[in-house]
């Protein structure tokens, strides 16, 4: 363990999240526990009488546990089920087996009201900031919509501070409330996504991809107000992405996943000083540009 | 040879040289000048990696070399000399005997680029046929090899294959195929690894380096991606808002880059050895609309060094001192650029 490893001291005792064994940690329960998780999506055939003839394997059980306050990266490449985890966790979708916990409550099998009330804790940002914002809509109701749903801050006064104030946080000028997303740019419509998220204050932030459809220039600014954003308010970040060198900067743990499976699970610096599954070696070898990177110390 | 705007003609040519290219289209919303002003050169046998974000002109600046970017409304000037002749000038029957014959293009996505009804083998066969009088049988027979060439298991079975029957990696490497069918002598490769996953773009990376190396062939490769140029050019040109901002050895660019610009995607670029603790370093802003490009030097809103002057003159793409190889379009004074990147570095 590298003494120089930054902590999140905002949340919790830092201690519970810097061992690298995770069964080290369980004297505190974790904000997330997945345990067993399973999604097979059924293959159909046939148009008249349609016949299931088989099953996608996505995520073919997996455990994992997420505490309070660290980033935790899961990477793979595609198909490998990252996806559908982090849409498992969110409840966008059902498994076919398993269980998820948040904060101490099993969550696979809310409905109604107490699944709407998990929405309020738990909050996902999406890779294409293009397709997941409203354009018929402003960005001041974009941001504002989740606190419509869930009745926060009513009276049109209080609600339009409670915007501008999310976007100042996440650097967006709050003057452009009135203005629509085509009006802004990429990494600008992935701040909105995020104040969006942000809105109901969650505990848990999942963040699939949140970079990958940016311009290089771009994609530090979001990473950079992603970290700040968890540092200052203690959030949880669960942090998908194909890009190992994006979850070596932001994540304090990290799962691969391969064929719905999570291969290996480590701490940070173990996974990259020292990776042990014949994978994980594999992708890290596979990163183009270590010439580059020998270059940056030589040089 | 690096002046670029003496016309007088040198003793020995590259096989590609571009001066002073500019393209501009029309569009509802006004002219876009997508390149304006751009020069490079190639020798047979090296790889020039332009890189850039979106916007840049990077690929307008490969897809001009095979005239795919004349279209209506479309304005074309300058030079691209390949092998002696001006490729602008040319009538687009003289273009297409050059194009999939001495020059080959890659594109980003095998899948749209290959057509979902015909075998592979077809289309390798029609690319073949298309420049050489070879009988179907026989350009069968060399379909099969190239599909070996570029490491396609059991070739003589797979030459049968639908393009939805591979996988990505395996359609990359049946476009890679397609494009060596007439034996090019350049190859454009526009983000040819982009849509697929890490570890096999390194498969990909890896087989463009050899067949470039087995053939002398020469490769402009396009991308956004630092990391696959640093794996695989010889040169590099950076690229902003339709100008070549800095161009060098690409090992000059990783170890002394010239240009604020390169400066700013070196340090905003998490990589699998650098601190972790620090901050990325985002370059500010965003990207400028090539609808209305900037005053002076383009990068001026963005860059942390701009002085106003800087809004009024443009740079030119000078050699930085002692560094002929070396090209860069600042308004700093050269040593102001060595002192802020040894801060920075």
């Amino acid at each position: 363990m590298s003494p120089g490893e930054p902590l999140h001291q905002a949340a919790g005792d830092p201690l519970l999240r810097t061992g690298s064994d995770p069964l080290l940690q369980t004297g505190d329960e974790p904000l997330l526990r997945v345990t067993g998780l399973v999604k097979h999506f059924p293959i159909d055939r046939g148009v008249m009488f349609r016949r299931n003839v088989g099953a996608v394997h996505a995520v073919d059980g997996i455990d994992f546990d997420v505490y309070a306050g660290e980033t935790f990266g899961i990477v793979g490449e595609s198909g490998s089920g990252k996806s559908t985890t982090a849409r498992l966790i969110a409840r966008l979708l059902d498994p076919s087996a398993g269980e998820v916990r948040f904060d101490g409550q099993v969550i696979t099998a809310l409905r109604g009201a107490a699944l709407k009330q998990l929405r309020r804790e738990l909050q996902m940002i999406f890779q294409d900031p293009y397709s997941s914002l409203n354009p018929r809509k402003t960005i001041g109701s974009i941001i504002a919509e989740p606190l419509a749903i869930h009745h926060i801050e009513p009276g049109r006064a209080a609600r339009k501070r409670a915007v501008q104030e999310l976007m100042d946080t996440v650097g967006l000028n709050p003057e452009h409330y009135n203005r629509y997303p085509h009006e802004f740019s990429g990494g600008q419509r992935q701040r909105i996504g995020i104040a969006r998220a942000l809105a109901l204050r969650p505990k848990l932030l999942i963040a699939d991809e949140p970079v990958s459809a940016l311009d290089v220039s771009i994609q530090a600014q979001v990473l950079n107000l992603l970290r700040g954003l968890q540092r200052e308010m203690g959030l949880t970040l669960v942090l998908i992405s194909h890009d190992l060198s994006v979850v070596r900067h932001m994540c304090d743990r990290v799962a691969v996943m391969r064929a719905g499976k999570i291969v290996e699970l480590a701490d940070n610096e173990a996974l990259y000083s020292s990776p042990s599954h014949p994978y994980t070696k594999e992708l890290l070898a596979a990163v183009p540009g270590a010439r580059w990177d020998r270059r940056t110390i030589t040089g | 040879m690096i002046a670029t705007g003496d016309p007088s003609v040198p003793t020995d040519d590259p096989l590609l040289r571009v001066e002073d290219l500019r393209v501009s289209f029309s569009t509802e919303d006004g002219a876009v000048k997508a390149l304006d002003g751009i020069s490079y050169e190639l020798e047979r046998g090296r790889t020039l990696g332009i890189v850039g974000e979106s916007g840049s002109g990077k690929t307008v600046a490969a897809l001009s070399v095979l005239g795919l970017t004349r279209a209506d409304g479309a304005l074309l000037s300058g030079r691209i000399s390949f092998a002696g002749r001006d490729l602008l000038t040319l009538s687009e029957g003289e273009l297409r005997a050059i194009r999939g014959n001495q020059i080959a293009m890659v594109f980003q996505d095998p899948l749209s680029s290959l057509h979902p009804q015909y075998r592979v083998g077809a289309q390798i066969v029609e690319a073949i046929r298309a420049h050489q009088s070879l009988t179907k049988a026989k350009a069968r027979a060399h379909a099969i090899e190239l599909l070996g060439l570029v490491d396609i298991p059991d070739p003589a079975r797979r030459v049968d294959a639908y393009p939805h029957e591979l996988s990505g990696g395996q359609r990359q490497r049946v476009m890679i195929a397609m494009a060596l069918a007439n034996d090019p002598e350049l190859l454009i490769a526009d983000e040819p690894t982009t849509a697929l996953d890490v570890t096999v773009q390194a498969q990909i990376l890896a087989l463009l380096a050899r067949l470039q190396r087995e053939r002398a062939m020469a490769l402009v490769l396009v991308t956004h991606d630092l990391g696959v140029v640093a794996e695989m050019a010889d040169d590099i040109a950076v690229m902003y808002a339709g100008e070549i901002v800095e161009q060098a050895p690409a090992e000059r660019i990783f170890t002394a880059p010239e240009h604020p610009y390169t400066w700013g995607l070196l340090r905003s670029i998490p990589t699998l050895d650098g601190p972790r603790e620090q901050e990325l370093t985002p370059i500010p802003g965003s990207p400028s609309s090539p609808l209305a490009p900037p005053s002076g030097c383009r990068f001026h809103p963005r860059c942390p060094y701009a002085q106003p002057e800087h809004a009024r003159t443009e740079p030119a793409l000078l050699p930085v001192p002692g560094q002929p190889d070396h090209r860069v379009a600042c308004l700093l004074a050269p040593e102001e650029r060595r002192r802020l990147w040894r801060e920075l570095a």
